[in-house]
């Protein structure tokens, strides 16, 4: 007979969503079991670490030197023919400066939280499938070649860009590819900045429907990648990678130490995130900035709203789409309406040739900033480009 | 479907395949080859091209 462990609430994944959905249901008194496949939790990383100081604040989360690599003081542009726009923290106010983490060590302190707040963890344990019966879920689980089941009155998927969990569960969590950055990275020692304390953006052909990256992370190391969208381009990430660091200033003498590839949800959030007994999160539910691609903070938004709602079924005894339904309204209020902005910047930003992108850069390298934030950049935009207009119009 | 000894496991392909066919493992792949329609949108989407198309 196959071992049967019983739970109110499984989350399916340690990922900063899935640890903040376990430790605030875990918080509000539910028992909760919190899953990952990996052996270390946060391990290997599909991130350039990159988060805002104002999106821990929200979240409640105090810095730690532990997981603090590099406190950023500005963002430095680049257009495809080099022209630069510094916005640093001497020239301008910047709300949105932020933090360079390490992953690794963030994810697992995120997962011992969880397990402080009462959540069970189980690493190496991996969901292989899941039906429901008897009102409940029961999914099939694998740990170092044994199989059980967890029946759980409330599963949070919290998967990932994979995001299987959802679609057994008959939601449509699958993306197409154009709502798919394929990323490639390498942390590098040996790089040499511009703007050492500034993150690097790179627009422009050198990463077809996405942009180029290089996050610092203290001293000559830094986070160096780019997303691409696979219905723009023939080649891989990884070749516009390789192209990238040797055509770089900043990266052609620098050292590869670590590879990091991975999918980046930005189609926006996904509408249908709720069925009976299921919440999904994060990645899964595409919680990712479509402009940017940063869905850290945003996935930990959703995960926590997740965790308290889940706690709060489970409470009421009512585990229904209906019961659960909250949840569409809260992550719609807290990230749905600003994606749906940052979208039509993503597909405005897309629609520039590398020329235009020169012109843009060109205007705004002189121009004086009050604010730093993406909204304050489009404002600005809609005034020089006459495109912006038509494609992003009041929006912002 | 042939995975190369250079993929690592990220789990984009199973993420952008229609029909959820793909579970990976730590460090393993598992595809449903009865229910491939061999669409090659996970071919595509590997970042590393760490997918072929097999003759089965
Ligand atoms: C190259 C790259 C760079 C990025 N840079 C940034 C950045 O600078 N800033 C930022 O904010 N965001 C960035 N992102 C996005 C960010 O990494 C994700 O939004 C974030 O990790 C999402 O968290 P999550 O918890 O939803 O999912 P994940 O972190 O992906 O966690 C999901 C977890 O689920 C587990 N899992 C999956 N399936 C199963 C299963 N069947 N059973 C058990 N466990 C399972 C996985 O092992 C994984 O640990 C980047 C993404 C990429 C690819
Ligand atoms: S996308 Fe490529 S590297 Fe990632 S799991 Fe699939 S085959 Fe492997
Ligand atoms: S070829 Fe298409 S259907 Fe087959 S595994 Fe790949 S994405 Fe899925």
């Amino acid at each position: 007979m196959i071992k049967m462990i019983e739970t109110d609430i499984l989350v399916i994944g340690a990922g900063p969503a899935g640890s903040t959905a376990a430790k605030h249901a875990a918080m509000a008194g539910s028992s909760v079991i919190l899953m990952d496949k990996k052996s270390e939790i946060g391990s290997p990383k599909r991130c350039a670490e990159g988060v805002s100081k104002e999106g821990l604040k929200k979240l409640e989360i105090e810095p730690s030197e532990r997981w603090v690599t590099k406190e950023l003081s500005g963002v430095r542009m680049v257009s495809p023919n080099g022209t630069a726009v510094n916005l640093t923290e001497d020239k301008v106010k910047l709300p949105e400066a932020g933090y360079i983490l390490e992953r690794k060590v963030f994810d697992k302190y995120m997962a011992m939280d969880a397990g402080r707040a009462g959540a069970k963890i189980m690493i190496k344990t991996l969901a292989t499938g899941m039906k429901r019966e008897d009102d409940q879920m029961v999914v099939t689980a694998e740990r170092m070649g044994e199989e059980f089941q967890i029946k759980a009155k409330i599963v949070i998927a919290a998967d990932g860009p994979e995001s299987r969990v959802g679609r057994w569960a008959g939601l449509r969590t699958s993306l197409k590819p154009k709502d798919m950055e394929s990323c490639a990275q390498f942390e590098m020692a040996g790089v040499e900045m511009e703007e050492p304390d500034c993150i690097e953006f790179h627009f422009g052909s050198v990463s077809p429907g996405g942009y180029a990256w290089i996050f610092p992370k203290g001293d000559d190391i830094a986070n160096v990648g780019l997303g691409v969208l696979t219905t723009m381009t023939d080649k891989s990430a990884y070749e516009h990678l390789l192209e990238f660091v040797e055509n770089n200033p900043a990266t052609k003498n620098a050292q590869a130490v670590e590879l990091n590839i991975g999918g980046d949800p930005v189609g926006g959030l996904l509408k249908k995130k709720v069925t009976d007994n299921v919440l999904v999160t994060g990645d899964a539910a595409s919680m990712v900035n479509p402009l940017t691609g940063g869905g850290i903070i945003s996935g930990m938004l959703g995960g926590r709203i997740a965790g308290q709602v889940a706690a709060q079924a489970v409470m009421e005894g009512d585990y229904s789409e209906k019961g659960l339904g909250i949840y569409e309204e809260l992550c719609e209020r807290e990230l749905g309406k600003s994606f749906e902005k940052y979208l039509k910047a993503k597909d405005y930003l897309l629609s520039l040739s590398d020329e235009e992108l020169d012109q843009i850069a060109e205007v705004f390298k002189d121009s004086d900033f009050e604010t730093i934030n993406t909204a304050e950049m489009v404002r600005k935009l809609v005034k020089i480009s006459p495109k912006a207009l038509l494609k992003l119009g009041k929006l912002f | 479907m042939i995975v190369k000894e250079w993929c690592m496991y990220c789990g984009e392909c199973a993420g952008v395949c229609p029909r959820n066919l793909i579970e990976v493992r730590e460090i393993s792949l598992n595809f449903n080859k009865e229910e491939c329609k061999d669409c090659r949108i996970c071919v595509k989407a590997c970042p590393v091209q760490a997918l072929e198309k097999g003759d089965d």
